[in-house]
């Protein structure tokens, strides 16, 4: 199939001062084809490497990589093409544009390479320049550009080969926090719209969950959880990932019942708490559960819930701009949770706070990691 | 990094081999050679040229004019440099263009040169700043006397000022300023934070300038020899020449013992030098774009310390070379005047241009200039590639052994040389000299292209790859066109260097291979300092010729590479050899 990467128990050490690094344990993975996954992960991860390998920048020791069906690394095939033949395009961390060169002669490049026809190439750079919205600036030298504009010149090179898959090395690391904002958001309309395969690979939670339709999230060179950022981000229930992606709260229990297939109650400093839980725990398993700050609302006393309505005191207040963050005492734990800055609070004001069974999740404890 | 480390052993090992013969080589047969009996009995063991050497009476007067001379010259020129350095990167100074323009001085006008003028001003029969001073006072006699240890010390610092400034201005740029500004908020004056913070706080750097200084002063040659001779003060480089130049046989045995520990000596103030320059570099409290440092008003000093900087200038440069113009139309020394004047010819310079040896000089400058700068930039290449893309232990030899000859004496290593060719076909030819101006300069071309390697970001390359370019297309199109502008300016920087090269030459140099700076140096003694100036001003041209157009060609360079900020006063320390 065009447009999807795979890759096959790949493996690759480093030796660095006499000691070896395993930079990708065994790494399986497919990528969906016109769709953006993000690698994920913590620097040191082997999401880089990873990418590299794909890349043919760098050579795995064992393992295979496919574009399409088509092999470009094998170490029992003993295949390895150089990437110069894997017809991928890249975005750099540093965007590598060419300082000698102008904006034309960057963009230009890979059809130069494949031969093009002349005036076929000025048509296609010139397309390709206004869909970055960079039209007129073909004559620039490439180093009188903005941030902001060599990520865009960066993206169109990537682009204009109409490569099979883009790849993505932290694209926005290098731009400040605001343009960083603007950015992202462009890019994904632009890969949205060109329906492209890409691998992205970021540190940067944030913006793997608003420019991925997929997240892959590593730790010392295995995927620990392959999923849509929505399920990632709300319905994890590996410890890592859930600490590493966003804020939790974290309490210790013990399961008592289950009152459907995913639902179970547990006993914990709250009291009796109805969560998410992986299916087949036992009565009586200690577990962890977690709760995102922003799950929880605050309900009048007639509500008529019954269920996850816990009596809370107010500890202290923040002002966050968008919202309070507040901390909570019930019984003996506190919890964090975000609400919404239109209700009044004070600190020893008491409330009732409500979390949906949805967002209270039991962490699996098969899972072996530990937090991050 | 496509991981090519086991492809560069044989290269790697080849380059250790030639740069280690190159290095060690002339340092192996100095030693071997101040054991030997002579330059034709290598290896006949015996101590007796230790023991002359050493037993030499003049010896004592010799080290104690060269103690006065080392000291005395660094603390002149590490005072003028600080000085310089402080008012250009600390204060609102005017025009601050004029002190990028330091470190170019010396490389146009050449120390022998730059002495010759001095003379013709300042000798104590008939310089004209003198006589004009005598005529105006009625004076009977000097009043000043450039053949003096404080003459040496004069135009020694002077020379060396452009290096001093180099290595305080960076040091002077990191300086945080927020220090100061806690000891002014204490209550502290101006002047007493000065003394008690600014200083304490620049005082490696300000030691490692001295330490510097010291070292280019103990090697230094061409001030001694053409201001110290003839007022028979011998420092240890003419002593050395004197034992191989003067009297029926030369001892290369004698000059190679005495060398020896001078050597030792400058090994030991590199080290000194590192050591410092680490040291310093750990006080930088500031790092980062935009950051610049406040800028102390100087208020009504303003104007009389630009004046004292504009008088250094023309210290440094516009009377000298006024004074070689000048001199170049003469046909002996005279105060300007309408005689003076009625007098002017172009005799001088049809004189120089028609000499056979000149001429042959020239042509052997030019030779050792193109040649000589070509096959050092080559090697460079190599050496600066291994340096910098393999990480290896065999590389970080490579790059240690590259930059042992920045403490060699080029007078020294001149006499080592001649130890290492006499018994090969090289001796007393042309491509002897090249072999010693390349094995003694080669630090000075690696450094630039060393750093225009470093420069060239792996994404750049790896991106190209990427793109449908094969390893070879990818070094044709971008590795080859960022890195020519460094290759050109290093090549014109080395070639102007071998241009004015004098301390290795005057060992080497024999009839048949004279080169331009020795041949200024022999009519000189001869006092034809019409001449002397003639054939400077067309070396000087020379060499100008080829800065400048390193300079244009570094300039669009330098901007498109790196957006750094630059820090106005500050200028980039590869067109001058610093350690």
């Amino acid at each position: 199939m065009q447009g999807t990467i795979s890759v096959r128990n790949l493996v690759k050490t480093f030796v660095s001062k006499d000691e070896t690094v395993t930079a990708l344990d065994n790494v399986s993975l497919t990528t969906p084809p016109n769709r953006i996954l993000t690698l994920l992960g913590p620097s040191g991860c082997g999401k880089t490497t990873l990418l590299r390998c794909i890349a043919g920048l760098e050579s795995p020791d064992s393992g295979e990589i496919l574009i399409g069906e088509e092999p470009v690394w094998s170490k029992t095939k003993d295949i390895s093409l150089p990437p110069e033949r894997r017809g991928l395009g890249m975005v750099f961390q540093s965007y590598a544009i060419w300082p000698h060169m102008t904006v034309f002669g960057n963009v230009a490049y890979p059809l130069q390479m494949r031969k093009v026809p002349k005036p076929e190439i000025e048509k296609q750079v010139k397309k390709i320049l206004s869909l970055v919205q960079l039209d007129g600036y073909e004559n620039r030298p490439a180093t009188n550009l903005s941030g902001g504009q060599q990520q865009r010149v960066a993206l169109a090179r990537a682009l204009v080969g109409e490569p099979k898959v883009i790849l993505f090395d932290e694209p926005l690391s290098n731009l400040d926090a605001k343009l960083r904002e603007s950015t992202r958001k462009e890019l994904r309309h632009f890969l949205t719209e060109l329906a492209i395969s890409a691998i992205y690979v970021t540190h940067d939670q944030v913006e793997a969950l608003t420019i991925s339709d997929d997240i892959a999230v590593m730790r010392k060179g295995v995927i620990v959880e392959r999923g849509t950022p929505q399920d990632i981000y709300l319905r994890s229930d590996d410890p890592f990932v859930v600490d590493f992606i966003g804020r939790a709260n974290f309490l210790e229990a013990k399961i008592k019942s289950y009152q459907s297939e995913e639902l179970c109650v547990v006993t914990s400093s709250l009291g009796d708490v109805v969560c998410n839980a992986p299916a087949g725990l036992e009565a009586g398993t200690s577990v962890t559960i977690y709760t995102r700050p922003e799950s929880f609302t605050v309900v009048p006393a007639d509500s008529g819930l019954t269920e996850n309505v816990f009596e809370a005191k107010v500890n202290s207040v923040l002002f966050a701009g968008e919202a309070h963050e507040v901390e909570f005492g019930i019984g003996n734990a506190t919890v964090l949770a975000k609400i919404e800055f239109d209700i009044p609070l004070q600190r020893g004001d008491r409330v009732r706070l409500h979390i949906e069974p949805e967002w209270c999740r039991v962490l699996n404890p098969k899972r072996g990691a530990s937090r991050a | 990094m496509l991981n090519q480390t086991n492809r560069h052993v044989p290269l790697t090992a080849l380059l250790i081999l030639l740069v280690g013969g190159l290095t060690i080589g002339p340092v192996l047969m100095l030693i071997i050679g101040s054991f030997s009996e002579g330059i034709g009995a290598i290896g006949k063991f015996t101590l007796d040229k230790y023991i002359s050497a050493y037993g030499n009476p003049t010896l004592p007067a010799t080290l104690s004019n060269t103690l006065i001379f080392v000291f005395g010259t660094a603390i002149f020129s590490t005072v003028l440099g600080a000085f310089l350095a402080y008012l250009s990167v600390r204060t609102d100074i005017p025009l601050k263009g004029l002190f990028g323009f330091l470190p170019i001085v010396p490389m146009m006008i050449p120390h022998v040169l730059f002495s010759s003028a001095w003379i013709t001003l300042l000798n104590p029969t008939n310089g004209m700043f003198n006589v004009m001073l005598r005529n105006l006072f009625g004076l009977a006699s000097g009043p000043f006397n450039i053949y003096s240890l404080g003459g040496m010390i004069f135009l020694e610092g002077m020379l060396d000022l452009p290096v001093t400034y180099l290595v305080m201005a960076p040091a002077m740029v990191s300086f945080d300023t927020k220090l100061e500004e806690a000891a002014r908020v204490s209550g502290a004056s101006n002047f007493h934070t000065l003394r008690t913070v600014t200083l304490p706080v620049l005082k490696p750097a300000i030691l490692a300038t001295f330490t510097l200084a010291i070292i280019r002063s103990l090697a230094s040659f061409a001030v001694p020899r053409m201001v110290g001779v003839p007022g028979r003060i011998y420092v240890l480089t003419t002593h050395i020449h004197r034992i191989i130049s003067i009297g029926w046989s030369p001892d290369y045995g004698q000059a190679a013992a005495i060398g020896l520990i001078v050597l030792a000596v400058a090994i030991i103030l590199v080290y000194l030098y590192r050591r410092l320059i680490a040291e310093s570099a750990q006080f930088v409290t500031v790092t980062g774009k935009g950051f610049r440092p406040t800028e102390i008003k100087l208020g009504r000093a303003k104007y009389p310390l630009f004046l004292v900087c504009l008088l250094f200038f023309a210290f440094l440069v516009v009377i000298p070379l006024a004074t070689l113009i000048y001199m170049s139309f003469l046909p002996y020394t005279m105060v300007p005047s309408a005689r003076a004047f009625s007098m002017m010819s172009l005799d001088n310079w049809r004189t120089v241009i028609g000499g056979t040896t000149i001429l042959r000089a020239l042509k052997n400058s030019a030779f050792l200039a193109v040649v000589g700068a070509t096959v050092a930039i080559l090697l460079s290449i190599f050496v600066a590639y291994i340096v910098v893309k393999v990480k290896s232990k065999a590389s970080t030899f490579l790059e240690s052994l590259t930059f042992l000859s920045f403490s060699f004496p080029g007078m020294i290593i001149g006499v080592g040389f001649m130890w290492f060719l006499v018994k090969t076909p090289l001796y007393a030819t042309l491509g002897g000299l090249l072999v010693a101006y390349v094995g003694t300069y080669l630090p000075y071309g690696v450094r630039p292209l060393r750093s225009a390697f470093t420069q060239i970001d792996e994404e750049l390359e790896e991106s190209a790859r990427v793109f449908g370019a094969s390893f070879l297309r990818s070094l044709r199109d971008i590795v080859v066109p960022l890195l020519a502008p460094a290759v050109i300016s290093a090549w014109v920087l080395t070639a102007a260097m071998f241009i004015r090269e004098l301390s290795v030459s005057v060992v080497l140099s024999r009839p048949g291979t004279e080169v331009l700076t020795v041949e200024i140096m022999k009519l000189a003694d001869d006092g034809l300092w019409g001449q002397v100036s003639a054939l400077g001003l067309i070396m000087v041209g020379l060499s100008t010729v080829l800065v400048v157009g390193a300079n244009l060609l570094r300039l669009p360079l330098a901007q498109s590479r790196s957006k750094r900020i630059k820090t106005e006063g500050t200028v980039d320390s590869s067109t001058v050899p610093i350690p």
